[in-house]
């Protein structure tokens, strides 16, 4: 019989996908590109097929006696495996995600595929000779690359991940002092060990892994709690991005400099001197402008350097909207962008998105400094 | 011809032969080896030399490769004795690729310097590129107002208008993704990035069109991201100028221009900007694209007609015949035959009736409604507004009269 058990599941699956393939050209109206997945799919398994039959799924011939006691199918298994349960647990998560949510079928698709291919590994290495040892050996050889690296990425996520729930519920000067104290901690134990090198390696593993366990039990049992009152205020404002644009307005970045990270796109310097006098520096424009281009529907940062003696802030207006608010009431505000409050010698960028030409306004657009009479610049958008 | 190493053969040297007669095309319009303005001139001045030592090098090694292969084939002889060490060549083979390379490097760095100059610019253009065409903006501040008569800032796609002999400064960004702008006769490549403004130096030393293409891919119509510079006399920039800033004229009432920018406001105006149309109240309209379109901007129309090209340079607005009598026009012609735009008489209808007609079918956008999840509900490129061919006619007559 050409055709043996295993060839002809593969050879089944390569007809299915053949079929599938003429069933998605149909039903997606000629769209070629799932129907051009499935031919490949089909190829695959038909080559696989092809592979099975050649070898007769690796059956030992009946008249091959002296094959019966060694082959690898003879071999007693290598005892449990767990990889049918965390397929069937990872099955479940994703049916959860597809009801649920995107991410935790995503989550559930990734562990899936992670289990069945470390099924489908070991169910081959069990079967690789028959030496059981020099099995266990070839599938090390075969998934420790893998599976290393990602356990390690795994074990640093839930570090970092609970580390930072942690400083984030804390508040800023308790986050210092348990940050500081936890280096202090970390060194002791690291020197300890440096010191104590006959230390028996299990108990070193146990303390280490129950620090983990204590660590990644803090950052749930924080972040269940939730973050501190100040980023929940933050977050509730949009980190402060309606704050009022007026002179008067307190909000004041004392640190503003450190603040900016963006200082390499940059589509213009905006720079208040000492004597109160505004002027832009412009990639492209040689000198001193007192009128900048900013293209529209185009994200656009612009830095503002106060070099004068007070704290200022840099206003960007530019036009109206009109809100209907129903029942014909409109409701009309000016459509402006600002820095916070910049001490003297310190820098701030603020980023924004133009959706309308200057031209269709009926007020220029400007940038200004509140409180500094005659400080603008005049704004074009194309 | 059995002869499985003859056939080879003639078949390498048919190939060969093919590659080096494609290098004689007289009609080659991005050909970086024929440079029409000095910031070409330089790379061209470049690229003459290092491409000479380059083939000498790359002559001699595989002529040495291939004695090699030849004289020391296997024939059954015993194996050489084997060595180690040879410092007197290594030492050779180090510093002659090390002496070549500085050769080379001194004038490339020494053309870099020179291609990223701006304290000479005489005007600045803004380009922003997006999914698939790129769009034009001359500000009207600095030198542009004052010198080049830029009253309001003129926005347009497709052809960038310069004027001859001007050192002109691009600033190169994007509103979407990474594209790359390049017309090979004037300059080199400048990527054109979100977020960021990248300087490229353009000049043309003679009136003409010089065709570019966006060589960064930037993906599904990528192919269909071309761009044109046209070079024009200072004196007709100056009417190219004018004209670009002149007030919009509406059509004659009762005519099918008329109806068709009836058509245009209800229809295309809501992404496409034309200037100084206003509504039946005669209040100006304002497109508003950021609302349908993912880069948030579309082709201004108001002087579509005085462009020779369109959905991003791909098709030419004018048919072959009157194409050729502007591209092979001469430097002197060149100026008023541009400025005559595009007659009914030269209106290519079939490119544009189409592209009217089902936009995407002409050129692969992401536009399909039932497809737009990730992207709120806006496009990437035109969609088939599903016109009859009556509004056609009608939006071809007003499209018409946009010069």
């Amino acid at each position: 019989m050409m055709i043996t058990t295993s060839s002809k599941l593969l050879y089944g699956l390569g007809a299915g996908s053949l079929a599938a393939g003429f069933v998605w050209f149909v039903a997606n109206e000629g769209q070629q590109l799932g129907s051009v997945m499935f031919a490949f799919l089909a190829v695959a398994f038909i080559f696989l097929g092809a592979i099975a039959s050649y070898t007769r799924d690796g059956h030992v011939l009946s008249t091959d006696t002296a094959a019966h006691a060694s082959s690898a199918a003879s071999q007693k298994s290598v005892g449990r495996s767990l990889w049918p349960f965390g397929t069937a647990v990872s099955a479940g998560v994703t049916v959860v995600g597809l009801i649920s949510s995107p991410g935790i079928f995503k989550v559930g698709v990734a562990l899936l595929i992670a289990m069945l291919g470390e099924w489908m590994i070991s169910n081959w290495a069990e079967r690789a000779s028959s030496s059981n040892e020099y099995n266990t050996k070839v599938r090390d050889y075969l998934v420790h690359p893998l599976e290393l690296p990602v356990a390690g990425a795994l074990l640093l996520a839930v570090i970092v991940l609970s580390f930072s729930r942690v400083f984030l519920a804390l508040s800023k000067s308790v986050g210092a002092i348990v940050f500081a104290g936890m280096g202090a901690l970390i060194l002791f134990f690291g020197a300890l060990i440096a010191v104590k090198r006959q230390a028996n390696r299990r108990v070193v593993g146990a303390i280490l892994g129950v620090l983990l366990l204590a660590l990644a039990g803090t950052g749930v049992a924080t972040a269940l709690d939730g973050e501190r009152e100040q980023l929940t205020e933050a977050a509730e404002e949009d980190h402060f991005a309606h704050r009022g644009c007026t002179e008067e307005k307190e909000y004041s970045d004392k640190k503003a400099s450190r603040a900016v990270s963006m200082k390499s796109s940059i589509l213009a310097n905006v720079i208040l001197t000492e004597d109160g006098q505004l002027y832009a520096e412009a990639t492209g424009y040689p000198g001193q402008q007192s009128a900048i281009t900013i293209q529209r529907s185009n994200p656009s940062t612009i830095l503002f350097v106060n070099e004068s003696s007070e704290a200022r802030r840099m206003v960007l207006s530019y036009g109206k909207v009109v809100e209907d608010l129903g029942d014909g009431v409109e409701r009309e505000s000016a459509l402006e962008a600002c820095t916070s409050k910049v001490e003297k010698g310190g820098q701030q960028a603020v980023t924004v998105v133009v959706p309308k030409p200057s031209s269709a306004s009926d007020e220029p657009f400007t940038i200004t400094v509140p409180g500094v009479e005659g400080a603008k610049i005049d704004v074009f958008v194309p | 011809m059995k002869n499985p190493r003859r056939r080879f053969l003639s078949l390498a040297g048919a190939a060969a032969g093919l590659v080096a007669v494609a290098g004689c095309a007289k009609d080659a319009p991005q050909d970086t080896w024929q440079p029409a303005g000095p910031n070409a001139e330089m790379i061209d001045n470049l690229q003459r030399p290092v491409f000479l030592v380059a083939g000498i090098v790359g002559v001699i090694v595989f002529a040495a490769v291939a004695w090699v292969v030849f004289r020391y084939r296997d024939r059954g002889q015993a194996i050489p004795e084997q060595t180690h060490g040879k410092p007197a060549v290594e030492i050779t083979l180090t510093v002659i690729p090390v002496l070549i390379l500085i050769g080379v490097a001194i004038p490339t760095a020494s053309t870099i310097f020179d291609l990223a100059k701006t304290d000479d610019t005489q005007m600045v253009i803004n380009v922003t590129g997006q999914q698939w065409w790129w769009e034009y903006d001359y500000p009207a501040i600095g030198d542009n107002a004052a010198k080049y008569g830029l009253s309001q800032p003129i926005v347009t796609s497709g052809q960038l208008v310069i004027p001859e002999n001007t050192k002109v400064l691009l600033r190169v960004t994007s509103r979407d993704v990474i594209h790359s702008y390049w017309i090979p006769k004037l300059n080199g490549k400048k990527d054109g990035v979100p977020g960021r403004v990248h300087l490229l130096r353009l000049e043309g030393s003679k009136p003409g069109i010089y065709a570019g293409q966006c060589t960064e891919f930037c993906g599904l119509s990528h192919s269909y991201m071309r761009m044109e510079t046209i070079v024009l006399k200072r004196a007709d920039f100056d009417a190219w100028v004018a004209n670009q800033l002149a007030p919009y004229e509406a059509p004659a009432e009762g005519t099918l221009a008329k109806e068709g920018e009836a058509l245009y406001i209800q229809q295309c105006s809501r992404c496409h900007q034309v200037n100084g149309l206003a509504d039946a109240e005669g209040n100006l309209i304002v497109s508003a694209p950021e609302q349908y379109v993912v880069s948030g901007a579309a082709p201004n129309l108001t002087n579509l007609m005085t462009r020779n090209t369109f959905a991003g340079a791909s098709w030419d607005l004018l048919t072959q015949e009157c194409r050729d009598v502007v591209w092979k026009a001469s430097a002197d012609e060149f100026g008023a035959k541009y400025l005559a735009g595009v007659s009914a008489d030269c209106l290519n209808q079939k490119d544009l009736r189409e592209w009217l007609r089902n936009a995407p079918e002409k050129k692969p956008m992401y536009v399909d409604p039932t497809k737009l999840q990730e992207t709120g509900g806006k496009y990437r490129g035109m969609p088939a507004l599903g016109l009859t061919e009556d509004q056609i006619d009608a939006l071809v007559a007003y499209l018409l009269e946009r010069k």
